[in-house]
């Protein structure tokens, strides 16, 4: 679990605000952000698409803190929300939130899950349903998680990782305390629900076949005459059913 | 194949698809992704022609999930029949699908499989695709 790194974004003021602001700003070839929080003004401002690029390949881009540099002056911030192309998925807006490094926050911390091999459940076929791809957990802002290890050893089919698993570094909390809620499960995978089904509807077949059976005893007893011809019929619906 | 249970009426206008998608747009359920590029209709039979494609590459491993479902119903005239005399029987659903909206997520697979898996399923479809993933999943 690595710590926070802060990493640098040269940014420039932006005057024009707004919807008309940002597609200005857009077709000079920028993506409009904000900076905001600490109880300070608001400042809109515009950075470089290839450098927020750069910093949005590297992992964890909602979890470190970011140093913007705005006409010779720094805020520390964090990057709180983007907007996306619903199409071609570039970053339309960044919304950066001023913080220090003892600013309590929530913040959502992705999650890994290692020791997959190691798994026996995943090993005979289950499959990992992730129910959580993120956690929300309140820390300070300069000792955010850059991603919770979820580890996977001895896991069976049917069982879950909670959050009382994870190791969360001190002064990290997850904001959901009420419960311990799940992240993780390992299903069975569908030829063994398959597998089991058949094997259910065997034994469903066998009872019914056996019922069948002595209910055609019984009739043989009282009607001798017509016990034959059912006897007959009684197998063939249970190979259909 | 995909169909709405019940329908309030048996037959739809044509319609038009104009803008691009407001919703679905990124990833809910899985890992990876298909997004849809261009508008257009994707039929139920194409639906599970490419569920089929990525559960049989995947081979039943991992999970998907389709976020598209088929409740447009499209009629047709039979063939050599004249112009007019009403609107022709519903043949088949489709769905609407505009440009942005993810159409099949899968989880549980590396990422190469996931690729190749979807790019068999894209290639039943009659609309562009886009290969999508989580951000940050491949640190």
């Amino acid at each position: 679990m690595a710590e926070t790194n802060t990493n640098t974004i040269v940014a420039e003021p932006r005057e024009l605000s707004g919807k008309g602001g940002a597609r200005t700003t857009r077709r000079a070839g920028r993506v409009p952000a904000v900076i905001y929080g600490n109880k300070q003004d608001p400042v809109l401002i515009s950075v470089d698409p290839r450098a927020l690029h750069r910093e949005l390949c590297k992992p964890a881009f909602f979890t470190r803190m970011f140093d913007l540099k705005v006409k010779g002056e720094t805020h520390r911030v964090l990057a709180r929300e983007m907007q996306l192309d619903p199409v071609t998925d570039t970053p339309i807006h960044v919304d950066f939130l001023r913080v220090s490094a003892e600013t309590q926050i929530h913040v959502a911390v992705p999650v890994r899950f290692e020791n997959e091999e190691l798994s026996p459940g995943l090993k005979r076929g289950g499959v990992l349903n992730i129910v959580r791809h993120e956690i929300e957990v309140i820390c300070a802002a300069g000792k955010i998680p850059s991603v919770l290890v979820i580890d996977l050893t001895g896991l069976e089919i049917g069982d879950s990782a909670h959050i009382n698993m994870v190791d969360l570094p001190e002064g990290v909390q997850p904001a959901i305390a009420d419960r311990d809620f799940t992240i993780a499960s390992v299903a069975a995978p569908t030829v063994v629900r398959e597998e089991a089904a058949e094997e259910q509807a065997a034994l469903a077949a066998a009872e019914l076949e056996e019922e069948e059976a002595e209910a055609v005893e019984g009739e043989v007893e009282g009607e001798e005459a017509e016990a034959p011809a059912e006897a007959e019929e009684a197998p063939e619906e249970t190979t259909k059913s | 194949m995909l169909s709405p249970k019940r329908t309030k009426y048996r037959k739809q206008h044509k319609g038009r698809i104009h803008g691009m998608a407001r919703s679905a747009t990124s990833l809910h359920f899985g890992s990876y992704g298909l997004k849809a590029a261009s508008p257009g209709r994707v039929t139920a039979r194409q639906i599970e022609a490419a569920r089929q494609a990525l559960t049989r590459h995947m081979k039943r491993a991992g999970r998907v999930w389709i976020r598209i479902f088929p409740d447009v119903p499209v009629s047709a005239k039979p063939a050599e029949v004249r112009m007019g005399s009403g609107k022709g029987s519903p043949e088949y659903w489709a769905c609407r699908v505009k440009p942005g909206r993810i159409m099949f997520e899968i989880d549980g697979v590396p990422p190469d499989l996931a690729r190749r898996a979807l790019e068999l399923a894209a290639s039943k479809l009659s609309v562009d695709t886009r290969f999508i993933t989580r951000v940050g999943l491949e640190d």
